[in-house]
């Protein structure tokens, strides 16, 4: 029986693929969203070599040279002590998507398997986990990271460790609801019926139906954990100096304005471009995998 | 005279995914005054984008008309702007759609909801109306669709009626602003058939009380019989033939057409395939099986009470068999089968499959490949986001095969159900809805095991291509020895396929026995009233089927007029 002549075929012979890259193309938001990120990773990886005084990373100081504003030599001014506010940014990226890495690559996995869980078990397990995700999501959590980070050292780990700490939760969450929605469809029983283990239910069976939903999240998350940390940074509570940190350079940026606003206002740009890029390439996944959160 | 509805030469393309495509080819159609029509095509024909150009609810882009026009008395809809077309909704042309489930505001009562269509109606008439004569007009039109509590039914929300019920007032809301050309479509076909075949008769008879036209829009034959003076055949976008009712029945000119009349299984007459088996050997044996479901409800989720979906079951399954159980939806035939199947605990009783208690022995691997189960939406029971080789290597995985044999294996099933051996790396949205049921029925043979349980295994699909797994199931019986346990609502399905059938009415069975006897001689009422409500595609049926009194009928089933006191 070939396609063509089947009564009852599929209307537009392409694959799911072929028309979920359709959509996106169809979709320049998204298009834009995937070129900034994609310039952010590029000058996160390539920090050393596309920074025009990678000197500026470290404790550089040049005092004749500071205060000056955004010129050709110095594209987005200069600081206190003269660092170049370009090169610390890009170098900027390398710390923001560290930690996006860090707390997703932790936080994910987690509450993925967490949600899959109380999803499928259903019953006490469900109880317990969902209760827990809701106390854990009761906890403000910018209050919560400030006493973690207060009670340990600041630094980018303990930023790290405290973001992580309070994003799992949501993804818990949002697996949860996709596997109790997938729990009516017949194929879960069918998988029991062929004698399938549990684990085979869960990680074959649930789990790829989770995963255009875990990527759009993950996309429009990664904004927010760069927002989240830069804002521990900028109270004091995450990176500290000279590490070059967007947030850190915010904060003591401000301390020059509104004169010397480049210090400030350059590196805020910085957090709003990558995060920009970010939501606008999760909204173009979301459109294109067809999937709600 | 001019006709009502006119489409002259109509062509509909779309735009999707970078590519043009024609769905509607120079389709030419009209409706007389007082006239009934028909419209009839299987799912993707292009019938209800005829419909929905005729409304004005295509979505433009990325529909687009290429060529033709459509009149409604004279006036050239298509040339209308927008406010001018949106003045015929309701009024000159309106609609029922097929699902009275979702076509209702849950959160709305009934009487609001009509309300508003009256009111839309009155503005664009400007008329003005106080809500009492509105009210009194609502009630009138409810007596119309006979449903006499009309006060009641307007102070209801759309969940305290029956199906039956919802579809009728989905009709008087039709009704409400005296349109003159219904359009029908599938009305009445996600309702049972004993429903459904009160539905099809009020719309007969509003057409002759009322003064309309009907367009009807349906894949059933058996509908278009009662309910058309002429018929449209439309296949993939093209009218393949028309002509009279009796023309089309019985000489059918094109050969989709004949095609179409063939693939539809006769209830009665010469045409009854009857499918001979006489076992000897029992296989499944259920013994006054009951299930209860606790329902729940109030502070902190307390049993509030219990519901018997199956009642003191007893049945014996043949080896060899093809046992057909009936019922319509609520009737409790899932859920035996789900008892047998050992997914759910009985109540009380007992079953035995090949002379073993399924206590500890469901879900054993040795139970696994025993017995098997296809069900009812492929498109739910296979997992979308797996190959279908990667699915049919699931039982065999679980049941002790290694990898090079499990690929072997795959490839003899995709042989058995007749599919390519490509198809093995493709994901069950490439694939129809035919090709997916295959790889179900490829699933569940997968461990080799002797009795299939098949849950409405049809009921998804066209019937031409159901008349096609029908034919597999027959020759994978044949070459496997195999028992199928075969759950349907469709009793000429069953007439065809099964050689043993037990009618199940709210979770009993009422009547047990060899095919030809239950459908010759039928015992029970509701047997009788079920059989008399299937709409057949020729008078030799009818004439055969049982005649049941209003009394009889009314004495087991519930009518979908009343409505039932809390």
């Amino acid at each position: 029986m070939s396609a063509m002549n089947d009564p009852d075929a599929p209307v537009h012979g392409l694959t799911a693929r072929q028309m979920a890259l359709y959509r996106f193309r169809r979709n320049p938001l998204a298009v834009v969203g995937t070129l900034i990120v994609f310039s952010v990773i590029l000058a996160a990886v390539f920090a050393p070599w596309i920074a025009p005084a990678p000197e500026s990373a470290g404790s550089f100081v040049d005092f004749r040279n500071r205060h000056s504003p955004p010129n050709w030599d110095n594209l987005m001014g200069t600081d206190n002590v003269g660092r170049d506010v370009f090169s610390r940014v890009i170098f900027g990226y390398r710390v923001s998507l560290g930690l996006v890495v860090g707390v997703l690559g932790v936080a994910v996995p987690f509450g993925v398997i967490l949600g899959l869980c109380a999803g499928y078990f259903g019953g006490w397990t469900e109880t317990i986990i969902m209760r827990f995700t809701d106390i854990m999501l009761a906890l403000p959590p910018l209050a919560m990271a400030l006493a973690i980070t207060a009670v340990l050292s600041p630094n980018l780990i303990n930023a790290m460790i405290a973001i992580t700490l309070l994003w799992w939760t949501w993804h818990t969450r949002l697996i949860y609801r996709i596997v109790k929605g997938q729990m009516n469809e017949d194929y879960v029983e069918a998988a029991r019926v062929a004698g399938a283990s549990h684990a085979h239910i869960l990680f074959r069976e649930l789990l790829p139906n989770c995963f255009s939903a875990v990527a759009v999240k993950i996309s429009l998350d990664a904004g927010f954990v760069i927002l989240f940390g830069a804002a521990l940074s900028f109270l004091g509570l995450g990176v500290q100096p000279p590490t070059p940190d967007l947030g850190t350079m915010v904060a003591t940026g401000s301390e020059y304005l509104p004169e010397m606003w480049w210090q400030a206002v350059m590196p805020g740009l910085a957090i709003l471009y990558a995060i920009l890029g970010f939501n606008l390439l999760g909204d173009g996944l979301r459109d294109m995998l067809d999937v709600e959160l | 005279m001019n006709p009502l509805l006119d489409i002259r030469d109509l062509c509909i393309g779309f735009d999707a995914y970078g590519q043009h495509r024609r769905v509607l080819h120079n389709v030419d159609l009209h409706v007389n005054e007082g006239e009934r029509v028909s419209l009839i095509g299987q799912s993707g024909s292009g019938k209800t984008v005829t419909m929905r150009t005729i409304i004005g609810t295509l979505p433009m882009p990325p529909g687009k008309v290429e060529q033709g026009s459509i009149y409604y008395n004279g006036q050239s809809l298509l040339d209308l702007n927008k406010q001018d077309r949106n003045r015929l909704k309701g009024i000159g042309i309106s609609i029922v759609l097929q699902d009275p489930m979702l076509s209702f505001n849950p959160v709305l009562t009934i009487g609001r909801q009509m309300d508003d269509v009256i009111r839309y109606g009155d503005l664009r008439l400007r008329n003005s109306r106080s809500r009492a004569d509105r009210r009194t007009h609502m009630i009138e039109t409810l007596n119309k669709v006979q449903l006499r509590d009309g006060g009641r039914v307007l102070d209801s929300y759309p969940m305290m009626l029956s199906g039956g019920m919802r579809q009728r007032v989905l009709i008087g809301m039709a009704l409400l602003n005296k349109p003159r050309l219904l359009i029908a479509d599938e009305p009445g076909t996600a309702l049972d058939v004993t429903t459904q075949d009160e539905i099809l008769a009020l719309l007969n008879r509003l057409v002759v009380e009322e003064g309309l036209s009907l367009l009807l829009i349906t894949h059933n034959l058996g509908v278009v019989r009662e309910m058309a003076d002429r018929v449209y055949v439309m296949e993939r976008g093209h009218i393949v033939e028309t002509g009279t009712r009796d023309e089309i029945f019985d000489a059918p000119q094109h050969a989709y057409t004949r095609e179409l009349m063939a693939a539809v299984p006769p209830l009665y007459g010469d045409g009854v395939k009857t499918t001979e088996h006489e076992g000897t050997q029992p296989i499944v044996d259920v013994a006054s099986v009951s299930k209860d479901f606790e329902t729940r409800s109030g502070w902190l989720n307390r049993v509030t009470g219990s519901f018997r979906a199956v009642n003191d079951v007893s049945l014996t399954v043949q080896q060899g068999d093809i046992f057909g159980i009936a019922g319509e939806s609520g009737s409790g035939k899932t859920t035996l089968a789900k008892i047998i199947m050992g997914l759910t605990a009985p109540t009380k009783g007992a079953v035995q499959i090949d002379g073993r208690s399924l206590d500890g022995f469901a879900g054993t691997q040795e139970f696994r490949k025993l017995i098997q189960i296809v069900y009812q939406n492929p498109g739910s029971s296979l997992n979308p986001r797996r190959t279908v080789g990667d699915q049919l290597a699931v039982p065999l995985k679980f049941t002790g095969f290694d990898k090079p044999s499990i690929n072997r294996r795959i490839s003899e099933l995709l042989d058995l159900v007749e599919l390519p051996q490509n198809y093995s790396a493709m994901y069950p949205h490439e694939l129809s809805g035919g090709q997916k049921q295959r790889v179900a029925i490829a699933r569940a043979l997968s461990v080799n095991p002797k009795i299939l349980v098949l849950d409405e295994p049809t009921s998804a699909l066209d019937v031409l291509v159901q008349s096609t797994v029908i034919d597999l199931l027959h020759d994978l019986r044949r070459e496997f020895d195999l028992t199928y346990i075969f759950i349907s609502h469709d009793l000429s399905l069953m007439r065809n396929f099964c050689n043993r059938v037990a009618v199940m009415l709210r979770g009993e069975v009422v009547e047990t026995g060899p095919v030809a006897e239950i459908f010759d001689t039928p015992g029970h009422p509701y047997t009788r009233a079920l059989l008399s409500a299937i709409p057949v595609i020729s008078p030799e049926e009818d004439a055969l089927k049982p005649i049941v009194s209003k009394e009889e009928r009314a004495a087991v089933l519930a009518t979908s007029t009343e409505l039932e006191d809390t």
